[in-house]
């Protein structure tokens, strides 16, 4: 696939916070990149620790604009388009601020036109914002087509971040949750709920979903392997796709304290609109 | 992108009775594996009729066995080599039934064998890995691979690697077989009479366990051998036809510790094939429902913190396992 990579730098996403104006940063580190694909202009978020593309959106002339959030403090970004209510928001992650503006008129240049001819500054390395200082900037043309050293500068800075699996330590853990202890009571006090559980429950048991098949589950190595996995997995703050699937905003995914919070958000609104649960 | 680079699409499964059982059980083979807690002659016996024994243990950097029993390169039964670290159980189990005479199994296995026959190792093996039905067979015992997180760049916190070596009589020798090893080992022969080649493979293996210092090695040991169902039922019928109540309460026991085992199998295996998302999700509604989620966030806090201190205590770090 041929594509030519016209700028990129450091960013982070953000999430709205569900029903406020709030947007809430995720830690994930990122970058942006700007991509041609047969004449295509592509917006592309690529997670740095996991060298993974999760955005790709294509961009159609002066569909979209990329715009400063004017409140608060943070370096946010939002990227919106006048032929939807899309809105993706985005976080500065180069450590200076410096090159912020040249970055964001260059991107605004090229979702007006495609064919823009990016302008940078006198300083280093257009391309790549990396913190480093710059190599010659005599021979730099002016409608960019990254050379290899650049392209291998790119490489290194979108594969040099946090390693695989550190993910942020957690103040508690999904297991000391989803005890017997905790879950138990529930059988007594609200026997309505423990219905809502069945079709969550293996297809294939070899006897009828109960009260102490859920309880035989809770406890049982496998359940609590299965918990450990996915409290490791929100912990990368990776699983915004995921939740949606669970009918939770994407913002859950980013971790465990907003994953627990979306649930109560999500339990409260269901007792509101008092409607049979499944 | 998932997961391991070489694993060629073998999830890794746990090293479980039910779970080899269940494997058996989809290959059309009428054997199970059991728990071996003992080698004496008693617990063997019990075992009866019992076709290979399977030594298992976590992988250690290998203290210089010297090896006991000498390679056997014309080796003419059945022997591939481990060739995806992943399969590994499969493997063991493919190499215990490419030796069992008058086998009987499903076709595909059937075919597989055969295709397989006068291979050397090294081909066996790949030709076994390749195998599409065999691998979809082996994984269908862990969560469907889309669902199990996997390309989160996840440190792998499942098992470590077991290792499994295969212990079976095969013209008149105890031979072991090794994934990982060139050639089967040929130990020494063994007499018809009595425990047969049981005496001979007890010593050998016993002489192995000796060999590492007890810290050093975590394993255990695994028999395959006949399911023992069929024929208990049709037993227990005839002595209740011929009207001998005794012999026939006792069998009833037996039956019923057999079938309990398999309940407990057959719970287990649903559950390791199951996706528990959905129930994470809906157990922490419930409990947010009832207004016990944010007391159960408290206490798990509390939990997570006495754990940190104890762990500093102690000196670990907390890298999360």
């Amino acid at each position: 696939m041929a594509h030519s990579t016209l700028l990129a730098f450091k960013a982070g996403r953000g999430f709205r916070r569900e029903g406020t104006n709030f947007v809430d940063p995720s830690p994930t580190k990122g970058a942006i990149l700007l991509r041609k694909e047969e004449d295509l202009l592509h917006l592309v978020w690529k997670n740095r620790a996991t060298n993974e593309v999760e955005e790709d959106l294509i961009l159609f002339p002066s569909d979209a604009t990329f715009s400063k959030v004017s409140q608060g403090s943070g370096r946010v970004y939002v990227l919106k388009f006048s032929s939807s209510d899309q809105r993706h928001f985005f976080w500065m992650q180069d450590a200076s601020s410096e090159r912020d503006d040249e970055f964001v008129n260059n991107v605004n240049g090229f979702l007006m036109d495609p064919d823009y001819e990016a302008s940078w500054g006198s300083s280093s390395q257009p391309e790549a914002s990396t913190s480093t200082a710059g190599a010659s900037s005599s021979s730099v043309p002016s409608n960019f087509q990254a050379t290899p050293e650049q392209l291998a500068q790119l490489q290194q800075l979108l594969s040099s971040a946090v390693g695989a699996g550190a993910a942020a330590p957690s103040e508690m853990s999904l297991n000391d949750i989803l005890t017997p202890a905790n879950i138990t009571p529930l059988f007594t006090s609200h026997p309505d709920l423990i219905p809502t559980l069945f079709p969550h429950l293996p297809p294939d048991l070899p006897m009828p979903p109960s009260p102490e098949v859920v309880q035989r589950i809770i406890s049982s190595p496998q359940f609590r392997s299965s918990v450990s996995s996915f409290d490791q997995a929100l912990r990368t703050g990776l699983l915004g796709g995921l939740v949606r699937g669970l009918g939770l905003p994407e913002e859950a995914g980013t971790g465990i304290e907003p994953f627990l919070r979306a649930i109560q958000r999500q339990a409260d609104q269901e007792g509101e609109d008092s409607m049979d649960t499944d | 992108m998932s997961g391991d680079d070489d694993s060629n699409g073998w999830q890794l499964t746990e090293s479980d009775p039910g779970v080899f059982s269940e494997l058996l059980k989809t290959l059309g083979v009428p054997l199970i594996v059991d728990d071996l807690y003992s080698l004496d002659p008693d617990s063997l016996a019990s075992l009866q009729p019992l076709h290979a024994l399977i030594f298992l243990f976590k992988w250690v950097s290998t203290t210089s066995e010297g090896m006991s029993g000498n390679y056997d390169p014309e080796f003419p039964g059945f022997f591939a080599h481990q060739v995806v670290n992943n399969a590994c159980a499969t493997l063991a189990v493919l190499n215990a039934l490419g030796n069992i005479p008058a086998l009987k199994s499903g076709s595909q296995l059937t075919q597989l064998l055969e295709f397989t026959s006068g291979m050397d190792p090294q081909t066996r093996g790949l030709v076994v890995t390749s195998s599409d039905w065999l691998r979809e067979a082996h994984n269908s015992l862990s969560p469907p691979s889309a669902i199990s997180l996997d390309g989160l760049g996840l440190p792998k916190q499942t098992e470590e690697a077991y290792h499994f070596v295969v212990y079976l009589p095969f013209m008149g020798f105890v031979y072991e077989l090794d994934g990982l090893k060139p050639h089967p080992i040929r130990h020494g022969s063994y007499h018809e009479t009595g425990e047969g080649w049981l005496s001979r493979a007890r010593e050998v293996i016993e002489n192995r366990i000796a060999t590492y210092s007890p810290e050093a090695l975590d394993f255990s040991l695994l028999a395959l051998r006949d399911d023992p169902l069929p024929s208990i039922q049709t037993e227990l019928s005839d002595l209740q036809a011929a009207g001998r109540q005794a012999e026939a309460a006792e069998l009833v026991v037996k039956l019923e510790g057999e079938t309990s085992k398999r309940n407990r199998w057959n719970f287990e295996n649903s559950l390791r094939r199951h996706n528990h998302v959905g129930l994470v999700h809906s157990l922490l509604v419930a409990l947010a429902k009832a207004g016990r989620l944010e007391p159960a966030k408290e206490s798990a806090k509390s939990i997570m913190k006495e754990r940190i201190s104890k762990a500093k205590m102690k000196g670990e770090t907390m890298d999360e396992s």
